[in-house]
């Protein structure tokens, strides 16, 4: 049995405001299989993203231990958490974070040109086209509609083949039909390299997709529910 | 009225969010205006310095100058009927060590003989403090008498006054004595005090009350000349200057027949006395003596000049400052009204008109303006005050202490209407943004530019900058091309940039993802490629401009001579010792292009019989007429001579006086052949008629008079000779002791020596350009960092994302080092490119010689741009890279 994607032991994350320390997270201890499709619900300010963030290897918890794709990252520098980000780890966020300068192909080659891989564009092309948006490959991200812009993200997010994928409101930004199409091709893809899904979310209906429901309030989790076979 | 209040008003509340976005476009204003300040102020110092000591360095209220003879008895006792009157006798000397009876070290010097009643004005500082009286007297009392000494050094010798005789006819004007005389001859007689800077007992390795002699006359030196009052009003010196008395003057046995003496004749007025009479009268009683006369008001025109022509270049370095800085200022407004769309758009929808808009945002941008001028201004004064202050006594001239509101004035008025031309344009696409846009996502302005109104008011603003700098120019075309060259440096750098965008842009994708990532941020919109290429490329231009002129120059000086200049100068051989001179020089075997010519000074008065003052003559060729000149006269067609129009006069000529006249003068002047020019000698005018015109290269080094005359009249007058002779480098030495030793009254200047005190001097110029084109480098600077910080937004971003998706820092390092190199070296390109440009402009047209690029500049040029941008670019992204990705996405 594979080691567990994602394990978070008694996780607290202090951040400091205006008004004085906030304490986001209150001792999450947690462990995602690989392969595992887990949605995270709760309302704004529960610390979803928060949490996302460490989990991701974005953030530094105030305490308490983080593993991510069997890597102890709890203590582990900048450069090298963003190593591991590039080999084993996707995220996709809800308002895209493309950059403007690139085109779509070249959005969704770079972490593989940044791991120096030399079939980067042939791969990246290959991801476009699992997104269907290969047609716009030389398109920059404001000639492309919300919607496919989130693809891209998508398409760079998988392109890796990472462990696990990480996604912040992946549909937020997007209208109903829209954001149900990326949803699909979320899952698809997720499911077809047996990666495993880390969704934050606030719509029930997305994370019903979910094998695992994790309900966090005022950061510490609520709930932890797994889906019965449909 | 009542919108001017309201938009005050409405200002005033907007100003509450203070300076943020204000910081480069206030720095580049006051670093402008405080330049133009302290320039100006300095200036000012200097100039009414000179203005109010005028009658100190002239050495009295008007100078009487003369070149070869002192006033005659007549002249001498007009001028002396309108007031007090001392007399100083200038010349180029040499003066030798001496230890233990023998000649050692000896130095070209420039030697000043002075009456008792020196100086009418102001006093001479002496180490120790001594009265001059007694530092310069003599074994006996004769100082006293220097006068009466040197009159009858001048009424001494039969054979001058026949020449003098001969050439004046019956009324002579001046006479000399005719024995030169020998080193080897012991200097004899008591030995009188002298006066010497620091430099010469340097240079003769001697000390105070060391032993100097100066043609035959032996002098101790009593004090170290420290201040010498009237320094100022002599010209260029070719050696430390020495003072001894007239009396002392006259035993040197140095005031000798045709010698290149000046005699100047000082004259303190008394209360209420008029210069403008004393001239009129002096000119009408003597029409022919072919003097000049100088007052105080313009004691050192060629200081005054100097400093005016300075002044108007750093003003002008301080104005291409703000220009640059402008352009950093018109980003920051055009960042400030994109910040303030949303609440332009807002007051809009509330019925807020197109004007009123306009006006409130101008009244911030005006006020910002006005303080940053008011501390530009403020800094500039107390800068310029204080180098007065502290370093007021060891400046070589006098300056004022005050605050001189004019140029300060001046700098405030250049601030403000730099700041109204760069900042009216975006103001005025603020004033189109429509009010609709409020409902839209996009609040865009209807036009892309502002209307026309607003457009030419800048224009206007931009206008006025460039006609204050004209106006207060004394040169209208040096600030005519430095204005021109500054707009083109701006066009085709401009220019450049956006071609240079154009042609990346249309690049295929590169392979790498670094130089991908770092050509797409310099082509993005926003990107900060324009703004560093024109602001930094101005002032790296202006810096590669000064630095291969300075090379070019220094080439010129340094490089071109050696091959066809002679080693030596020779001046006042006396016609006695001509022979003696030709065969010493024989004597040494390397010696080749000797040649020994008559030499005579004397003045242009009347062109086609029209007075010089009145001539039409261009200003190129304008020299020509201030001052005395020096003429030869020649039998034979001199060597090398081409001449390009007329022909050489027979050799047996004697008929009336008939002048080679060097062609470009004739250009200049509007003569051509069968004009007459007429010559002021010894008093006398002598009428030539010009028989041909000859190509005159001065640029050789070689022997070159501008004025050839026939021989039949000029040839009468009192002459010595001027040698000149190439040598190699191991017969310098000995040659410029055979000289010195035997002919000590003959001036020897040695052309290396002149070079290097001319290279030094040029290097020290050169200097002060180059650290005052780094104002413009420091305005670019602002620029840059203004230019780096206005995107520093988007890459945050860009890094923030990039190391989600896996790029270490140092991955995200190269692609901004990279993207900051190129833009500099691209900047040190164009830029090396924009000031080779104008540097071969200004060494053919006003140097007349071909630029000499210097690698070092290039290298120095394109690495400053890359480190500049690189060191400044990085030190502000830096916030970038350190960013915590967390944490900026959470303000994503």
């Amino acid at each position: 049995m594979p080691p567990p994607a994602i394990i978070l032991d008694d996780v607290h994350l202090t951040l400091s405001g205006g008004a004085g320390p906030v304490n986001v997270l209150r001792g999450i201890s947690l462990s995602v299989a690989a392969g595992e499709s887990v949605a995270l619900l709760g309302p704004s300010g529960s610390g979803k993203s928060s949490l996302l963030m460490i989990a991701a290897g974005l953030e530094t918890a105030t305490s308490g231990r983080v593993n991510l794709a069997g890597t102890d990252i709890t203590n582990l520098g900048e450069d090298a958490l963003a190593r591991l980000r590039r080999d084993r780890v996707g995220i996709v966020f809800q308002s895209f974070h493309l950059i403007a300068t690139m085109t779509a192909l070249e959005n969704v080659a770079l972490p593989l040109e940044l791991a120096g891989d030399g079939r980067a564009f042939a791969r990246a092309r290959e991801t476009l086209d699992a997104v269907g948006l290969l047609p716009r490959d030389a398109h920059y991200p404001g000639q492309l509609s919300g919607g496919e812009q989130q693809r891209v993200a998508l398409a760079r997010a998988m392109v890796a083949d990472p462990c696990v994928l990480f996604a912040d409101e992946p549909t937020g930004n997007l209208d109903a039909g829209t954001g149900a199409l990326v949803a699909d091709l979320l899952f698809a893809l997720a499911a077809r390299a047996g990666t495993t899904l880390f969704l934050v979310t606030h719509e029930e209906t997305l994370a019903r997709r979910c094998a695992r429901v994790l309900r966090l309030k005022d950061g510490t989790i609520a709930g932890d529910a797994r889906a019965t076979a449909a | 009225m009542s919108s001017l209040a309201l938009a005050a008003r409405l200002a005033r509340r907007e100003l509450r969010s203070g300076l943020s976005g204000f910081r480069i476009f206030f720095a580049s204003l006051v670093l402008g205006v405080a330049v133009i300040a302290i320039v100006g102020s300095l200036a000012d110092a200097l100039l009414s310095g000179l203005a109010d000591n005028g009658r100190i360095l002239l050495g009295g209220d008007v100078a009487i100058n003369l070149v070869h003879r002192p006033l005659t008895p007549a002249e001498r006792a007009f001028v002396q009927s309108h007031g007090r009157i001392s007399q100083v006798i200038s010349m180029r000397a040499m003066a030798y060590a001496f230890h233990n009876g023998q000649a050692g070290a000896r130095q070209l010097i420039e030697l000043k003989g002075v009456d008792p009643a020196y100086p009418l004005y102001g006093s001479v500082g002496l180490a120790p403090e001594l009265s001059l009286a007694s530092a310069l007297a003599c074994g006996g009392n004769e100082f006293a008498r220097g006068g009466a000494e040197t009159q009858r050094a001048h009424t001494d010798g039969a054979l001058a006054r026949e020449r003098a005789q001969e050439f004046h006819g019956s009324s002579p004007v001046a006479v000399f004595p005719s024995a030169p005389p020998r080193l080897r001859v012991p200097g004899v007689g008591p030995t009188c005090g002298a006066v010497v800077e620091q430099t010469l007992l340097d240079r003769l390795h001697l000390a105070r009350g060391g032993l100097l002699r100066i043609g035959k006359q032996n002098f101790r030196v009593a004090a170290v000349l420290t201040d010498e009052p009237d320094r100022l009003s002599g010209g260029f010196s070719l050696g430390p200057h020495v003072i001894i008395s007239t009396a002392a003057l006259a035993r040197t046995g140095l005031i000798t027949i045709g010698s290149l003496i000046d005699y100047s004749t000082r004259l303190r007025l008394p209360a209420g006395g008029s210069i403008a009479a004393f001239r009129r009268d002096a000119n009408a009683r003597f029409p022919n003596a072919g003097w000049q006369i100088r007052d105080r008001d313009h004691a050192a025109p060629g200081t005054d000049r100097f400093i005016r022509q300075i002044g108007v270049f750093l003003t002008l370095v301080g104005l291409t400052a703000l220009a640059i800085g402008g352009v950093g200022a018109g980003q920051a407004v055009r960042a400030f009204v994109d910040r303030k769309r949303e609440a332009i758009a807002t007051l809009k929808a509330l019925g807020a008109n197109g004007s009123l808009v306009f006006l409130i945002f101008f009244m911030q941008v005006m006020a910002i303006a006005a303080l940053a001028s008011v501390i530009g201004v403020g800094t500039g004064a107390a800068i310029a005050f204080l180098v007065v202050q502290l370093y007021g006594a060891e400046l070589p001239l006098p300056a004022h202490l005050a605050v001189f509101p004019a140029p300060l004035s001046l700098a405030f008025a250049f601030g403000m209407l730099s700041a109204a031309a760069f900042s009216i344009p975006p103001l005025a696409r603020a004033r189109e943004i429509a009010p609709a846009g409020l409902f839209r996502d996009l609040v865009a302005p209807t036009r892309r530019r502002g209307r026309l109104p607003y457009r030419a008011a800048a224009a206007l603003a931009g206008l006025l900058v460039l006609a204050l700098a004209l106006a207060v120019s004394p040169s209208l075309v040096f600030s005519l091309w430095f204005i021109a060259c500054a707009i083109g440096g701006v066009v085709a750098l401009s220019l450049a940039a956006a071609g240079l965008r154009l042609v990346l842009r249309r690049l295929p994708p590169l392979a790498r993802p670094a130089p991908r990532l770092a050509l797409a941020n310099m082509t993005r919109p926003g990107s900060a490629t324009e703004a560093v290429v024109v602001a930094l490329g101005l002032g790296l231009s202006l810096l590669a401009a000064v630095t291969i002129l300075d090379r070019t120059i220094s080439a010129e000086v340094n490089g071109s001579l050696p091959g066809t200049a002679p080693s030596f100068y020779f001046i006042d051989i006396q016609p006695a010792d001509a022979h003696a001179f030709d065969r010493t020089i024989a004597r040494f075997a390397s010696a080749r292009d000797y040649r020994r010519t008559p030499m005579i000074r004397g003045r242009i008065v009347a062109l086609n019989g029209v007075p010089a003052a009145r001539a039409k003559v261009a200003r190129d060729a304008r020299w020509a007429l201030n001052g005395d000149r020096g003429i030869t006269y020649a039998a034979q067609e001199p060597a090398n001579t081409q001449i390009t129009v007329g022909r050489w006069w027979p050799a047996k000529y004697r008929g009336p006086t008939l002048v080679s006249l060097d062609a470009d003068l004739a250009r200049g002047m509007e003569l051509k052949l069968g004009d007459t020019i007429t010559l002021n000698v010894l008093g006398r005018n002598i009428e030539g008629r010009i028989a041909n015109l000859r190509d005159v290269d001065f640029s050789t080094g070689r022997q070159n008079f501008v004025m050839i005359l026939s021989p039949g009249i000029i040839d009468k007058a009192p002459h010595s000779f001027l040698a000149t002779v190439r040598t190699a480098p191991r017969d310098e030495e000995p040659m410029y002791r055979a000289i010195t030793d035997r002919f000590p009254s003959v001036t020897t200047v040695r052309v290396k020596d002149v070079i290097a005190e001319l290279d030094t001097l040029l290097e020290k110029l050169a200097l002060g350009v180059r650290a005052a084109s780094l104002v413009t480098i420091l305005a670019g600077l602002l620029v840059l960092a203004g230019a780096i910080s206005a995107g520093l937004r988007t890459r945050l971003y860009d890094s923030t994302v990039m190391k989600v998706i896996g790029a270490t820092r140092l991955q995200i390092l190269r692609v901004y080092a990279l993207e900051y190199a190129i833009v500099g070296a691209v900047t040190g390109a164009l830029a090396l490119g924009a000031g080779a440009a104008t540097a071969t402009l200004v060494s053919h047209r006003v140097f007349d010689l071909p630029p000499v690029i210097d690698w070092r500049a290039v290298g120095l040029i394109i690495g400053g741009g890359v480190t500049l941008t690189l060191v400044m670019g990085l030190a502000i992204t830096w916030t970038a890279l350190a960013a915590r990705p967390a944490k900026q996405l959470r303000n994503l």
